[in-house]
């Protein structure tokens, strides 16, 4: 050999990438899933079947979607937070119902309208974010209430229509090498905008504005497009959210998608995605969307509390979420 | 024994990561007078003051007061041994009235309640005092938020004088007040050193220091070179004293051409008034002149981060409308901020896209597809040019030392081939190797044909490797030097502002400062 490499004292490479992984978020809520799965398959053997792992995945696949914009929002930074997306999936679910109306005629239209109107709140989300300068988590946590009053006004309380039939095949039925459609187009988001995260100068831009937004504006990024974007398409996959339980559930009812609020940011961060901005990823976030799904399940399945109804679930719920997420921040805090 | 003064600092040492801020500087000043702390720039003077007042912990050293160590924790025990301070930078709250702010954090209490009066009691002789800085009023409950900057900075004044000091420490105090706030100032600093206070004054302002200082200690490279009666020297000799004896500066081969690349005529922005000057192409221009004087605003404006209150900016023959640094970057000028922590860099992002966030735009498919390939080729091929040391480039940026990490923030602007680079103090923080390799990437930058403008916090890093110097003063460019001028002595005096015919000038300067005044020829 010509030229023999120094060998530095430090611990073999697999080691090192071994305690690398252990601190990768990624990997931690993979395991913790699968964990979870494991323990939840002993308890109840049924959790085990294919066809419950697919119903499992479709249920994450919903919040996983919605999820898709928390993250953009998220890693942009500046204390960037999209509490809309609950009520924005609704809209659109309730939007595309109405102008569907149980028939593929208008199933075009439906979506168009459907994602149209998302964005509008997306926009202005943004606009007064960025223009007005409202602290994110106010702006959208009062849009919910606009969204919702709008939604009472346009549907007088009382939502119409249903889920055209081809929406309702693609999320339930018709499936490729069995496995749901829904779960193919989850992918094909997936792919899609972990490309966009990884391999678009747009996406090295949003990150770079969460890392730091100062460094980004003096190099020539135009941070508060970046930012609007990044809201208006939170506000758009919240939509694809929406439409996507509307062929699951058919019908539309006032509060559909309000349970997916929290649990979209809970799912990005126990994916890793920092608070602080430009820190994370989507791939974090669909394990972070399965995780929380495995662990809504099994507690639903262990039937805690009898007569309590769900209350103890949802202390529970809450209580691994606290847990886990105050596990990253210390993490965080050691490592700088 | 020896008779110990009233205030020694012995073998004083601070770091800053690799760069020695304090290196062993004595420092003893006696009850009584005022005294003046004397020195360039990164000199080490305000340093040697925060580690006095608790701001910040010396490495090495000890501080005596009246012959009792000082070991303070923090600002507050260096109060309560009779240390105030008053900084540049304010710490008032704005919402907060005059009387409110003045006794924060010492308000007086009855049975654990505060005592509206006994407060009041405690700050009304001293805005009384000031009453005339105030233009005659005593704004006891105005908010703070309402005063002229001038009228906070006094306010500042009250507050340290509030707490009873035994050592007054003035660092840049008067840098905006107007003079007869100033009068007023020194009025009762003069009455302070007649009741055996000890005040402790930082300025730029020489003419100041004649007028009211008795003793001066003279600071050069982190350590005290000589303590004078300022009666005793000619002011020429402070000078002198202050810039050493001087190496001799490595001359540098110009890359200047005759070709005018940046044409700059009556531009105003913050600080700054009415600059005119042009850069030709490869050529290196200096900002000179004591920090905070508009160098770092003049570059801002340039780059449309800043927006200017008029004034145009011709590049190559055509009129540049940089409202924005993302319309700059396209006309191809390129900035590097002066705190690259938080202006330069995404510290927790990969280095790899530190160095693609100007330029990756350029490289990518449809303007939006990137190669890894490529990119890991181009910043690869940029690492190279400017020496950079390195593991590997998924790394975070954070991971590499502070003089790697200046070097991205003036390598990543490389692909994007510069025509007019703007350096805010690049070379600040960073050590002698470092600031070496980044002189030849500036040189290197220059000899592409850009026109490269470049500020310091040290004068001879600009003697290095600058064709020509602006020295500023107060936001107003006082004196352009070059060739066999270009040296450390002719920047500090100049900076310093001490010909004659300027210094009559810098006083109705500081009284007020009209944009609108036509400009000064310099002498």
């Amino acid at each position: 050999m010509s030229a023999p490499q120094t060998s530095t004292p430090t611990s073999s490479p697999i080691a090192d990438r071994l305690r690398r992984a252990a601190r990768d978020p990624v990997v931690v809520s993979g395991i913790a899933a699968l964990a979870l799965w494991v323990v939840a398959a002993i308890v109840s053997p049924a959790f085990a079947s294919w066809s419950q792992i697919l119903t499992l995945l479709m249920l994450a696949s919903f919040l996983g979607v919605i999820a898709i914009g928390q993250t953009l929002v998220i890693i942009a930074g500046g204390e960037g937070i999209d509490l809309s997306v609950g009520a924005v999936a609704t809209l659109a679910a309730i939007i595309g119902s109405r102008y569907m109306d149980g028939s593929n005629e208008n199933l075009l239209l439906a979506v168009v309208l459907a994602l149209g109107a998302a964005a509008i709140v997306g926009v202005i989300n943004g606009v007064g974010i960025l223009m007005f300068r409202v602290p994110p988590l106010v702006m959208t946590l009062g849009m919910i209430a606009v969204v919702y009053g709008f939604i009472r006004l346009y549907t007088g309380g009382r939502p119409a229509g249903s889920a055209a039939p081809a929406l309702r095949t693609l999320v339930t039925g018709d499936t490729v090498a069995g496995i749901p459609g829904v779960l193919w187009l989850w992918l094909a988001l997936s792919v899609l905008v972990i490309w966009l995260l990884r391999r678009t100068s747009y996406g090295w831009r949003l990150y770079a504005v969460g890392g730091n937004p100062n460094a980004a504006y003096l190099s020539g990024v135009n941070t508060k497009a970046v930012k609007l974007s990044a809201y208006v398409l939170s506000s758009v996959f919240a939509g694809v959210g929406g439409l996507l339980l509307l062929g699951y559930t058919q019908t539309v009812f006032l509060r559909l998608a309000d349970p997916y609020m929290l649990p979209s940011v809970a799912a990005t961060v126990v994916g890793g995605t920092a608070l602080i901005g430009g820190v994370g990823g989507y791939l974090g976030t669909i394990i972070g969307a399965i995780l929380l799904t495995v662990l809504d399940s099994f507690l639903r399945i262990l039937q805690l509390g009898g007569g309590a109804g769900d209350a103890p679930r949802q202390i529970i719920y809450g209580l691994v979420l606290l847990v886990v997420l105050s596990a990253y921040g210390r993490q965080r805090r050691l490592r700088q | 024994m020896a008779s110990t003064a009233f205030l020694e600092m012995t073998g004083v040492r601070k770091r800053y990561g690799g760069v020695t801020a304090l290196d062993g500087a004595d420092f003893a000043a006696e009850a009584g007078t005022v005294h003046a702390v004397l020195g360039p720039n990164g000199s080490g003077k305000s340093t040697l003051l925060k580690v006095l007042t608790g701001v910040v912990a010396p490495d090495e050293g000890e501080v005596r007061l009246n012959g009792r160590a000082l070991r303070p924790r923090g600002p507050r025990d260096t109060a309560e041994a009779g240390i105030s301070a008053v900084y540049q930078e304010l710490s008032l709250i704005d919402d907060f009235s005059v009387l409110d702010n003045l006794v924060l954090g010492v308000e007086p209490r009855k049975r654990g309640v505060r005592d509206r009066a006994a407060a009041r009691r405690l700050a009304l002789p001293w805005l009384e005092r000031f009453a005339e800085a105030f233009g005659g009023r005593v704004p006891v409950d105005e908010r703070v938020a309402d005063l002229d900057p001038g009228e906070r900075q006094v306010v500042e004044v009250c507050k340290a004088l509030v707490r009873q000091p035994r050592v007054l420490v003035l660092d840049e105090a008067t840098a905006s007040l107007r003079r007869r706030q100033v009068e007023v100032l020194f009025d009762v600093v003069r009455e302070l050193r007649e009741s055996g206070v000890l005040v402790l004054f930082i300025t730029h302002r020489l003419a100041e220091i004649l007028a009211v200082c008795d003793r001066a200690t003279i600071m050069r490279n982190g350590s005290d070179i000589r303590t004078v009666t300022i009666a005793e020297v000619p002011e020429r000799d402070l000078v002198e004293l202050m810039v050493g004896e001087l190496a001799a500066a490595e001359s540098t081969e110009s890359s200047a051409t005759d070709e005018v690349r940046l044409d700059v005529d009556g531009l105003s922005a913050g600080r700054l008034h009415d600059a005119t000057f042009q850069v030709r192409a490869g050529e290196v221009l200096g900002l000179g002149g004591l920090q905070g004087q508009g160098q770092s605003h003049l570059l801002s404006a340039l780059f449309g981060a800043l927006k200017p209150r008029a004034g145009t900016i011709t590049l190559d023959g055509e009129t540049v409308q940089s409202r924005s640094p993302k319309q700059a970057v396209r006309a191809k000028i390129a900035y590097v901020p002066g705190d690259r922590g938080s202006q330069g860099l995404a510290l927790g992002r990969p280095i790899l896209e530190n160095f693609a966030l100007p330029s990756a735009g350029r490289r990518a498919w449809l303007g939006i597809g990137l190669s890894r390939k490529r990119e890991l080729a181009a910043a690869r091929a940029v690492a190279e040019r400017i020496s950079t040391r390195y593991g590997s480039l998924d790394d975070p940026v954070s991971t590499l030392s502070g003089g790697n990490q200046q070097k991205i923030v003036v390598g990543k602007w490389f692909p994007t081939e510069p025509r007019v680079v703007l350096m805010d103090d690049p070379a600040k923080g960073i050590d002698v190797r470092a600031k070496a390799e980044l002189f030849h990437v500036v040189r290197e930058l220059a000899a592409s044909g850009a026109a490269v403008l470049i500020s310091a916090s040290d004068d001879r890093e600009l003697v290095e490797l600058c064709d020509r110097v602006l020295v500023l003063f107060e936001g107003r460019i006082v004196d352009e030097v070059e060739g066999d001028r270009l040296t450390e002595e002719t920047l500090v005096s100049s900076a310093m502002h001490i010909t004659e015919a300027d210094r009559a000038v810098a006083t109705t300067a500081t009284a007020d400062t009209d944009p609108a005044a036509p400009e000064r020829e310099d002498s």
